[in-house]
């Protein structure tokens, strides 16, 4: 039963987890080539100066590519399932609609927390190539937001493409993407870590949205 | 024992009511074709049975359990066809028979093999690049590998041309066959539907009317006369429906030959050579329904 779930859930999103993980490599590489580019035409203590006192990330053109990867990932799984109904198919199935639904976002979850680690740690590995340990070490605080916006951006708009209701779907719409914009809404390494422990419970009330919009999606004639 | 029992069924959309009071029972082994015109709610009422709509009031019972909360028990043993064979297009056909092989402990590969053989396609043919027929193979083939207790199908037919019908029914025609099973079926092609139900019901203007297939096609007749002066006959209680074409005249009617031609005749009808003419069960749905 769940090698099936995963098996359908692979095969809406295999060229899409393929494109955005092309995607997400690509600007690592870009970063690593623009730092190395720094490094070789300035000074280190410039370099050094501008991360520690002035708070450049020098990584910050990823910072809405996990974002990105979360949306394009839940439009990828849900579009044919809501296109034409089919997502009835599913619905039919013997098991319980909540299971089916959890089981299709913790897959697609998993993807893209595979491509966003993969990113995470090429990050890592290109700061720790230029600068101390404790610098690159604060890659993931100060990824940890933009991480979480992906997240929230892919359970709000997995809620969002379910609920069958116009103005609920406006509703959600707006709530989730000012609760995601509060994502970044400051720069600099690890400046949201001390919200971060309560931030993430926003996960677990997203996804109670999830389940909330695709009790109406069934109810409303699926 | 009830494969779906009906209670006082309400419903209503956008102000308008689709159902009220609505009443029917489906026996456990019976065949039944729920007949209608468009828009009369066939497809809202198979909605509800099978959970994706809840009814404004009243009450579904599927295999014995509220159609709004089937559990995953007596959804396993239901084989729904949904309207436009709806399929994941993104899958193969080995991949369709994986995805669903894992639900069900019955699943019977074989039998799905044996329908979708008959297409002569690649395993690895995709559902999207089918053709409807092609596609309604691979459905009716996850249907029937289920080896469901009860089926419940949207409009099998459309889309598909004689031959797929034709195939349809047959694979109908061996489930009906065995032990206990039930068959509830809407179609636009009603002709077809007279190969294959014991029982029918009409579903008009959200009230229900159950009749068996025979005890139908025996009762209501069709008449046909020619008639190109008096007046124009007028539907009553007597004459149930009426067609024109130039001066031949169809009425039908529950009633006898003499009934039908003295009514005709007191509406001020001029009525020459009126004959009984054999009628198929569509000429029985327009005659009943109408054309509109």
């Amino acid at each position: 039963m769940i090698s099936s779930i995963l098996l359908k859930e692979w095969l809406k999103v295999k060229y899409f987890f393929i494109g955005v993980l092309a995607l997400n490599i690509g600007v690592c590489l870009k970063i690593y080539f623009d730092i190395r580019g720094l490094i070789l035409a300035e000074h280190p203590e410039m370099i050094w100066y501008e991360a520690i006192h002035l708070h450049n990330v020098f990584f910050k053109e990823i910072m809405f590519f996990p974002l990105v990867t979360g949306l394009i990932l839940a439009a990828a799984q849900l579009v044919p399932e809501i296109s034409r109904r089919r997502m009835r198919i599913s619905l039919h199935l013997p098991l319980h609609r909540d299971w089916l639904l959890l089981l299709s976002v913790f897959t697609g979850l998993f993807f893209f927390l595979t491509v966003v680690g993969i990113s995470a740690v090429l990050i890592y590995f290109t700061m720790r190539t230029w600068f101390p340990y404790e610098v690159s070490m604060t890659v993931l605080t100060t990824m940890g937001p933009w991480i979480l916006a992906g997240i929230l951006g892919y359970l709000g708009f997995t809620a969002v493409l379910l609920e069958p209701f116009k103005t609920r779907k406006v509703f959600l719409a707006i709530i989730f993407s000012v609760i995601v914009s509060a994502m970044y809404m400051g720069i600099g390494y690890g400046w949201l870590s001390p919200a971060m422990p309560y931030l993430v419970w926003l996960v677990p009330l997203f996804l109670l949205c999830v389940f909330e919009s695709g009790h109406r999606f069934q109810q409303r004639g699926a | 024992m009830n494969a779906i029992e009906v209670h006082n069924l309400s419903h209503h959309y956008n102000g308008r009511n689709v159902y009220q009071d609505l009443t029917f029972t489906v026996p456990q082994g019976s065949i039944c074709g729920l007949l209608g015109k468009n828009g009369q709610g066939k497809t809202t009422l198979v909605n509800i049975l099978m959970g994706f709509l809840k009814p404004t009031g009243g009450r579904c019972l599927v295999l014995g359990e509220n159609s709004h909360s089937l559990s995953p028990d007596v959804r396993k043993r239901i084989g729904l066809l949904h309207e436009g064979h709806q399929a994941y297009e993104f899958m193969t056909i080995a991949q369709t028979e994986r995805f669903f092989r894992g639900f069900y402990p019955d699943w019977k590969p074989d039998i799905f093999y044996s329908l979708v053989k008959k297409m002569g396609l690649s395993h690895r043919h995709r559902v999207g690049n089918m053709s409807c027929g092609q596609r309604s193979q691979v459905v009716l083939g996850v249907i029937m590998a289920q080896n469901p207790d009860l089926l419940i199908l949207d409009d099998y037919s459309m889309g598909l041309d004689a031959g797929y019908r034709r195939l349809f029914l047959d694979v109908l025609h061996d489930f009906a066959a065995m032990d206990g099973k039930t068959i509830f079926v809407t179609s636009h092609i009603v002709q077809d539907l007279e190969q294959l139900v014991d029982t029918i019901f009409f579903l008009d203007q959200g009230k229900i009317t159950r009749t068996g297939l025979k005890e139908f096609l025996n009762s209501f007749k069709k008449y046909v006369f020619h008639s190109n002066k008096g007046a124009l006959p007028l539907e009553d209680e007597v004459i149930k429906g009426i067609e024109r074409r130039r001066d031949l005249f169809t009425v039908y009617s529950y009633h006898d030959c003499d009934t039908v031609t003295e009514r005709l005749s007191r509406q001020g009808v001029e009525v020459r050579d009126l004959r009984r003419a054999d009628m198929t069960l569509e000429d029985g749905f327009i005659g009943l329904m109408g054309k509109y």
